[in-house]
């Protein structure tokens, strides 16, 4: 038995492989943006901090929550907390009450958008603008893992109130696409800017959160030094306790030509995420025992259209 | 709570002194108590009644012990339930009132979470956003006289698990399939006497194999019937060793049936195997299938995660697929196209396709074999054309004419997917016998052993 891989003839490849699809009517076993310790591997980059993961699924363990579009506001709970409006725009996924005035305790027991109903979380993002008009989202996947190399029987669930943000709202440089990147799909690779997508594959902005904490602080004056990215498969010395790595994949309907892109925060370069954890306690610390800690691959987002990080109904 | 001590008592000291016999040597000397929790090989004697002990399912659940009945009664429980005990059977007394419903906001209805030797029997999961009935990363699952319908991904599912089977159940309105085992090798496993309608896709298994049969079944109208694969994007590639045998695949093709992107491509085929190796298809009735009735074919992995193993590497168990580094990624090709090698198709009875009752497709040696045969088929088009001389599972001759031709042959559009959450709603379906009195059933001795030459092809229906 061999491998067979033969090199494609490069003027039908791509047309070949839609057409036999059709023959077949395969099974892509999809994925999303699937992670594999160890980045790409080289040295280089495990002397520094490693964000996405990429592999085959199944690699790495996770859960995934699922969450629709919720709403959006001026509002910024963690940066202006207390002071509607004075936020550029954001779109919110998970608890549906999330506004300026929200705190951890009074999310819990909110409704939320996420297909995990004690995930109580919230989500947010700047709004994606095209020719200068907020772009409603599809909704985002949720998912939760060890970070690269992060022995998964470490990490621990977030406490209660942890807020973090990830990504430079003021960016307008490239920022690493290691933790902030457009992609085509839930199976594409991040990419500084976004890229033409095929329908079947519109576009997503992808981020990936700290993964390790400093076991003190719910929150820090920049929203940000509490917390520090993973290097090496280890938590630095100031942020001994590992947590979840945290990855946001936002879907949006755009995809072929014709956009013109940007940010409520300024340029399309300045793509963030904030997290704010209102879960249910026990809940959370149950997925991060039954899933993270025990290596297990406890969801995945399946073989299902692209576009689908479903509309929910409004509660 | 009805519960026995005393039983669970006699049970908990007998397996302390089982497991005690077979580590004797070992420095640990676990309780009995501590070692049965981590079993559930048996059934413990203990039974909890839902909602008389618990009004929800996760109640009853969250509190049992290893190798525990819950029985659950008629009704509808608004819940996602997470089983992290071994050895429970969940059972619902009446398979169509004893209804999970998701109501299109939860994810599962129930999902067992590395916990091994779990059975669940005899109730309904409906309207979930992702699966009816879930396992991951377990040794040993049973799911009997299960119905799932109208749920987002998959009706009745198995994930990075072995040692496990699917029986007498139903799955219908599922974009992705009603039945997946994915990721296994060696999977150890089998799907019998079960019905899958109204899915993107009837069976689905990419990457898995080893002693998997799928038998005696139904796959019809879905948008595509039955397809084994290979894909990079699910670890324990390639796919082989599976066993399609005895099963009645009719009438896919149906555009109303909801679709992911890619299953919607599935639309009209019986049953393909896409890059798979060593499969057997044997002695199925398909008939009426606008493209192919059978189709063993190459898998194209746009944007590969990995190349496949060679030699050795071959053989490494999927619980060990994790450790094997991949290849670097900027080595990897925009696609890969994963080749049919050594699959067996034989004894088949195929009528009704629109384009070829047997296709063989190849890229890399589309007039060679390649270890791929048929033989005693009954058939009326193929392609290549004489495809039981040219692929003759024994001395094969001849030259390869009428290959298929992709680009003329399959250019056509497929219908959009339709709506999951508005799939019919099945007929009632059989119950399982003496649901209220049978004993646990901790999923230990599956699968059945499957003779599988002695399973003749099914009669029309």
């Amino acid at each position: 038995m061999t491998d067979v891989v033969p090199a494609p003839r490069r003027h039908r490849g791509a047309v070949v492989v839609g057409l036999t699809l059709a023959v077949v009517g395969i099974l892509v076993a999809g994925a999303v943006l699937l992670l594999g310790p160890g980045g790409d591997g080289s040295p280089a980059a495990a002397a520094t901090a490693t964000g996405f993961q990429d592999g085959p699924q199944g690699l790495v363990p996770q859960f995934v929550v699922t969450c629709a579009y919720s709403h959006s506001a001026y509002d910024d709970p963690i940066v202006a907390p207390g002071q509607p409006g004075l936020s550029h725009r954001h779109d919110f996924f998970g608890n549906r009450s999330t506004d300026a005035y929200s705190t951890p305790d009074s999310m819990l027991g909110q409704a939320t958008s996420c297909e995990r109903q004690l995930d109580t979380a919230a989500y947010w993002a700047p709004s994606l603008l095209d020719h200068g008009q907020p772009v409603s989202p599809l909704g985002l996947d949720a998912y939760y893992r060890p970070g690269p190399g992060i022995d998964p029987a470490s990490v621990q669930p977030y406490p209660h109130g942890l807020v973090m943000i990830t990504g430079d709202h003021t960016a307008t440089t490239p920022q690493s696409t290691a933790f902030v990147g457009w992609a085509c799909g839930s199976q594409g690779e991040p990419e500084v800017l976004p890229a033409r997508c095929p329908a079947e594959a519109p576009l997503r902005l992808k981020v990936v959160f700290p993964d390790c904490w400093d076991g003190v602080s719910l929150d820090s004056e920049d929203h940000t030094s509490h917390v520090a990215a993973s290097v090496g498969g280890h938590c630095p010395s100031s942020h001994p306790v590992a947590i979840p790595q945290l990855t946001l994949s936002i879907g949006y309907p755009i995809s072929g030509d014709g956009h013109d892109l940007s940010l409520s925060s300024g340029s399309i370069l300045s793509g963030h995420a904030d997290f704010m954890n209102a879960w249910d306690e026990v809940e959370l610390s149950r997925q991060v025992r039954a899933c993270l800690n025990r290596a297990l691959v406890c969801g995945v987002v399946s073989n299902k259209r692209d576009d689908i990080v479903r509309p929910m109904p409004s509660h | 709570m009805k519960r026995s001590r005393t039983v669970l008592l006699a049970v908990l000291a007998v397996l302390g002194l089982l497991a005690g016999a077979c580590s004797s040597g070992s420095s640990s000397s676990s309780s009995a108590t501590t070692t049965a929790q981590g079993a559930g090989t048996e059934f413990s004697g203990n039974t909890i009644h839902v909602p008389e002990d618990f009004p929800t399912i996760q109640g009853a659940v969250s509190s049992a012990s290893p190798g525990d009945l819950i029985l659950v009664g008629a009704g509808i429980y608004k819940e996602a339930v997470d089983v992290e005990t071994p050895g429970l059977t969940i059972r619902g007394l009446d398979r169509n009132a004893t209804i999970l419903d998701g109501e299109f906001t939860r994810d599962n209805g129930v999902r067992v979470l590395g916990a091994n030797n779990v059975t669940l029997q005899n109730m309904t999961a409906r309207n979930y956003t992702g699966n009816g009935f879930y396992w991951t990363g377990v040794t040993g699952y049973h799911g009997s006289y299960l119905t799932a319908y109208r749920n987002g991904d998959y009706g009745i599912y198995a994930f990075d698990s072995v040692r496990g089977q699917f029986d007498h159940s139903y799955a219908s309105g599922s974009p992705d399939a009603g039945f997946y085992i994915g990721q296994c090798f060696q999977c150890d496993a089998a799907i019998l006497d079960v019905v899958s309608e109204y899915n993107g896709v009837g069976y689905s298994g990419t990457n898995s194999g080893g002693d998997l049969v799928i038998a005696r079944s139904e796959f019809a109208h879905n948008r595509g019937g039955m397809v084994t694969n290979t894909s990079t994007y699910e670890l324990c590639y390639p796919q082989r060793q599976t066993t399609i045998v005895g099963n009645y695949v009719h009438d896919n093709g149906v555009a109303s049936a909801p679709a992911t992107d890619t299953t919607s491509l599935a639309m009209g085929v019986g049953i393909a195997v896409a890059g798979g190796r060593q499969d057997l298809v044997q002695n199925n009735r398909i008939e009426n299938h606008e493209r192919a009735g059978v189709a063993v074919v190459i898998y194209p992995d746009e944007k590969p995660k990995d190349v496949l193993p060679t030699g050795d590497a071959l053989t490494v168990p999927c619980s060990e697929a994790r450790q094997v580094p991949r290849a670097d990624k900027a080595s990897l090709p925009e696609a890969s196209y994963f080749e049919p090698l050594d699959n067996t198709v034989k004894g088949n009875v195929v009528s009704g396709s629109g384009l070829y009752d047997l296709v063989y497709g190849s890229l890399a040696a589309a007039d060679k074999p390649q270890g791929n045969c048929f033989e005693g088929n009954t058939y009326t088009t193929s392609a290549p054309a004489d495809i039981q001389t040219v692929m003759a599972c024994t001395n094969p001759s001849g030259e390869f004419t009428g290959q298929i031709n992709l680009l003329e042959a399959f250019a056509s559009p497929t219908p959009p997917s339709g709506d999951y959450k508005t799939q019919p709603e099945p007929p009632a379906q059989p119950n399982m016998p003496d649901a209220a009195t049978a004993p646990g059933m901790p999923a230990v001795n599956v699968p059945e052993k499957v003779d599988v030459n002695a399973i003749p092809v099914p009669a029309q229906r």
